[in-house]
């Protein structure tokens, strides 16, 4: 898509591309991973994508992406304590695993950085496509990170956190993890931090079998200048479960891409979704949802709140192939837009190739219901209150259809984190 | 659930090799050279008897379109046009402007007749009965309103044949004649109006269109007019390796309504053959437009072989405040569409609607929709569109709804369904929704579950099989594109939607 010759690189592009020349040496793996390297950063090379570039349509980020920090070896992060109590915490801080972490019963953990030493990890270093900018950034500079094997039939009995935890400078780290068959799981992907951080992080997942999963992505870098490209795929199997949550309560520029194939009859993924946007910052959830089989179900619900001078992206894409009948997919995006200064941009697209389907979508943008506003006051309840609790209902409508006690006590907890800071 | 056989039927009988209107009129014409230069639009412009001003409007026009790229955005798939081996320019020999249906070439009436065009100043329109009108009781016209009547401009590849009732319509004040005779007779107002809703620079095709135009209608309504007639404008493509190239104004001054249908069809060809038409319409204070189109171009064989390209830019400027603007549409022919009528709102208060039922089968591909830009305050948009896609068609909806920082109170509610018959087509939904303002309402939906529980039980407890009484129900939406048609096209749509959209996908 960006094949246009790009006659000059922006100051961004140009940071990175030094950047890679000097970390070059530095970077785990040889051989194999480097010519990954080396093909994903002429990729970058060629020019961040632009708006005319489909997928990116609504974030330039050639035109946003203005700095990029330089790699800060001297920054301290410290582990943060975990979103759901009791999880098994496994941090990345700046950028870098620990070699001694927690044990999991039935969980294999391996350090990202060994596997790109060794070499075994280059196959799965690949960018999507020539579009996929965050998969190419993250190829090139990729140090760390875990990978979680959970073996077949394993039901765990605590959550796993996945923490990137980064204090300025970038990090690009990978998340794999494969889910056996029949196996069950509850993963945080938590991405956190101070300062003016560029963070980039790639999760591949593969859901076995029979196997469920629940993964919850908790996004709150600081609103100042932090600039996080997340990317989250996953293939799901037959009868298999995927429950996808997102939530992003901060950052200046964010973009999190969710890439989901249902390659197996009879599984389903949900997906929710809150987007808090405060500030004048930058947010995209980007999902490419792939229905290749028959019988799969899905359904996504994103709820937005805008703020401020905050300007949010919602694409949501869902293809049913020709061989998958009976596909059930519904996808709703509600927006609460509750400042003139703010914007939100949003584009559901069905792709579908299949007649025996039920799909559908939805989207509104509106502000605060003067009904339900009429009612709370008339109940002698003051109007600063009274919209807060609506905003707060609107978006806990979502967490609370994950129905797990902990984790809904949890997530709402981070909201409730979010509206006090944010009024 | 998959579409049923009472929809399937109903589809194939509008299939690609079922069309009506693929014969050939045997006529000698005048033709320019092949091939695209600033010659051929003087040539153009020459033979037109353009003052200067047009003719170098033209070729500014020229001159940026070569420095511009095909789009490819769309989702659609043909091989590359080459802009050289096309004549722009094929007129009837025999009509050096008629004054009267007499002089015109006795071929062109039959072609015209054939394809059920009344060029005669006559008042019942075949497919419309003529209302039981005996002793003045008629039910009809209880509202006390003379007989429907609908004025034609006949345009035959490049030229405007004829275009009837003008001397009646002349007298209500309302211009309507082909755009040529408008630059010479009202160069005034096509300099004020034209390229003001798509300008010379818009995109590659409107571009093209503005260099190399040959003909088209020509419609001003003056303050507060109501029009008395429905206009209409039927175009035709005979000539071979021709491409047409129209250009359509409209303008509803103050408090005017009108009218306007469109309709189109050419002959069977194996070649593909360009359309590339721009339709410009400006409502100012209180004015309202409808622009309504049955698009019949010849979609290209079962095998998916000639057909026309219709890539056309359609768009309407609520200018003033208060004023409306409605493009209802009926997509069936042409190979390939990307056609997208939009409503600029820039007016407070000013409404902008959108109706269109597309039927895509063979190798058609259909990518439309609409833009509705929300400028002015309190405005307000409707967008409803039904996409039908069978056989190996691509039928693609997209469209684009946006709110400006100062649209204060925009209002937008869509709704697009498509139904797939058959597991060889493909239908996609493209929505673009952008919200600058926090006073916007922004409703969209496309899915088919909107049918309750409760309408379903109401109708089958009074004995309606569940299927027909799905049916009824989805019928009953479907009316809401076919109620906005103006009678005549009514009648033709009706033909193409006793369809049910049970099976429907967003």
């Amino acid at each position: 898509m960006n094949i246009h010759a790009v006659p000059q690189l922006t100051p961004a592009e140009t940071a990175l591309v030094d950047a890679f020349g000097e970390r070059l040496s530095l970077l785990p793996g040889d051989g194999a991973v480097m010519v990954k390297r080396d093909d994903a950063i002429e990729q970058v090379k060629t020019g961040l994508p632009t708006k005319r570039v489909e997928s990116w349509h609504y974030t330039d980020l050639r035109r946003l992406l203005t700095s990029v920090p330089a790699f800060d070896e001297t920054a301290k992060a410290e582990a943060v304590a975990p979103v759901l109590e009791g999880s098994a915490v496994f941090s990345v801080l700046n950028g870098r695993s620990s070699e001694k972490t927690a044990k999991v019963e039935g969980v294999t953990v391996t350090r990202v950085a060994d596997k790109l030493t060794d070499g075994s990890f280059a196959p799965a270093l690949e960018p999507r496509g020539s579009d996929d900018a965050v998969g190419a950034l993250n190829t090139a500079f990729v140090a760390d990170g875990y990978f979680l094997d959970i073996a077949e039939g394993v039901e765990l009995s605590q959550p796993i956190e996945l923490q990137n935890v980064q204090a300025g400078g970038q990090t690009h780290v990978r998340l794999p993890v494969r889910v056996g068959n029949g196996a069950k799981a509850v993963i945080v992907e938590r991405q956190t931090g101070t300062g003016d951080a560029f963070v980039s992080s790639v999760a591949n997942v593969t859901v076995g079998d029979g196997a469920e999963l629940t993964w919850l992505i908790v996004q709150e870098q600081p609103d100042a200048a932090a600039t996080h490209l997340g990317q989250f795929n996953a293939w799901i199997g037959k009868d298999a479960k995927l429950v996808v949550f997102v939530m992003n309560a901060g950052g200046k520029l964010v973009r999190q891409e969710i890439n989901v194939a249902a390659k197996g009859e009879g599984s389903t993924f949900t997906l929710r979704g809150i987007n808090l946007l405060a500030g004048d910052t930058h947010t995209d959830v980007t999902m490419v949802l792939d229905h290749a089989v028959p019988h799969t179900e899905s359904t996504e619900v994103i709820r937005n709140v805008v703020t401020g001078k905050a300007r949010g992206v919602f694409q949501g894409r869902i293809n049913v192939h020709q061989y998958a009948q009976k596909t059930d997919a519904k996808m709703a995006c509600n927006t609460l837009l509750l400042s003139d200064d703010g914007e939100f941009s949003t584009k559901p697209e069905l792709e579908i190739f299949a007649d025996d389907v039920q799909c559908g979508h939805g989207a509104t943008v509106t502000e605060i219901d003067r009904n339900h506003l009429f009612y709370l006051m008339a109940r002698g309840i003051e109007e600063k209150t009274a919209r807060g609790l609506l905003v707060k209902a609107f978006v806990a409508e979502v967490i609370e259809e994950l129905e797990d006690e902990a984790i809904v006590d949890a997530l709402e907890g981070r909201l409730d984190k979010w509206f006090a800071e944010h009024g | 659930m998959p579409a049923v056989q009472e929809t399937i039927e109903r589809v194939r009988k509008i299939d690609v090799d079922q069309y009506k209107y693929g014969f050939e009129t045997k006529i000698e014409m005048d033709k320019a050279p092949k091939g695209l230069s600033e010659d051929i639009i003087r040539f153009i412009s020459a033979k037109k008897n353009e003052p200067d001003w047009m003719l170098e409007w033209r070729l500014g026009a020229y001159r940026r379109w070569l420095t511009l790229d095909e789009p490819t955005w769309a989702r659609v798939d043909y091989p590359k046009i080459d802009f050289q081996d096309i004549h722009y320019y094929a007129a009837p020999k025999s009509t050096p402007g008629p004054t009267s249906l007499d002089e015109v070439d006795p071929e062109l009436l039959k072609t015209y007749a054939k394809l059920g065009i009344p060029l005669k100043e006559q008042e019942i329109l075949a497919g419309v009965q003529k209302p039981a009108n005996d002793d003045g009781l008629d039910e009809a016209n209880d509202n006390g309103a003379a007989p429907r009547r609908v004025a034609v401009d006949a345009v035959f590849d490049s030229v405007s044949v004829v275009t009837t009732f003008k001397e009646e319509l002349a007298k209500a004040g309302v211009i309507f004649c082909s755009i040529s005779e408008a630059i010479r007779e009202h160069p005034e107002l096509v300099k004020k109006y034209l390229g003001t809703v798509v300008p010379t620079t818009d995109n590659f095709y409107a571009t093209l269109n503005s260099a190399v135009f040959t003909d088209g209608s020509f419609v001003f309504v003056p303050k507060g007019v109501r029009c008395p007639m429905e206009l209409s404008t039927y175009f035709r493509i005979n000539e071979k390796n021709t491409g047409q190239f129209e250009r359509t104004l409209i303008i509803a001054e103050e408090g005017a309504y009108v009218s306007y249908l469109e309709g189109c069809t050419a002959p069977q060809r194996d070649e593909n053959q360009l359309h590339a038409a721009v339709v410009e319409l400006i409502a100012l204070d209180d004015a309202e437009i409808k622009y309504s189109t049955v698009q019949n171009w010849y979609p290209g064989d079962a095998q998916g072989k000639g057909g026309i390209y219709n890539f056309v830019t359609k768009r309407g400027d609520c200018r003033g405040d208060r004023s409306k603007i409605s493009w209802t549409q009926v997509e069936t022919g042409s190979a390939i569409t990307w056609k997208y009528p939009s409503c600029i709102l820039r007016g407070d208060d000013s409404q902008g609607e959108f109706y269109s039922i597309a039927v895509s089968n063979g190798y058609q591909q259909v990518d439309s929709g609409t833009k509705m830009i929300h400028l002015g305050k309190n405005t307000r948009s409707r967008i409803i569109s039904k996409g039908i896609a069978a056989g190996f068609s691509q039928n693609t909806y997209r469209g684009q709804v946006s709110a400006h920082r100062k649209a204060t109170n925009a209002r937008n509610f869509t709704n697009c369904d498509s139904l797939l018959i058959g597991d060889q087509c493909g239908a996609h939904t493209v929505p673009y929704m952008e919200a600058k303002n926090a006073t916007a309402k922004f409703e969209h939906e496309a899915t088919t579950s909107k049918i309750s529980e409760d309408q379903k039980f109401y109708v089958m407890q009074r004995g309606v099989p569940e299927e027909e009484a799905i049916a009824l129900i989805v019928n009953g939406f479907v009316k809401e594109v076919i109620q906005e048609l103006p009678m005549e096209f009514a009648v033709e749509a009706q033909k193409l939607i006793g369809i049910s959209l049970e099976g429907s996908v967003g």
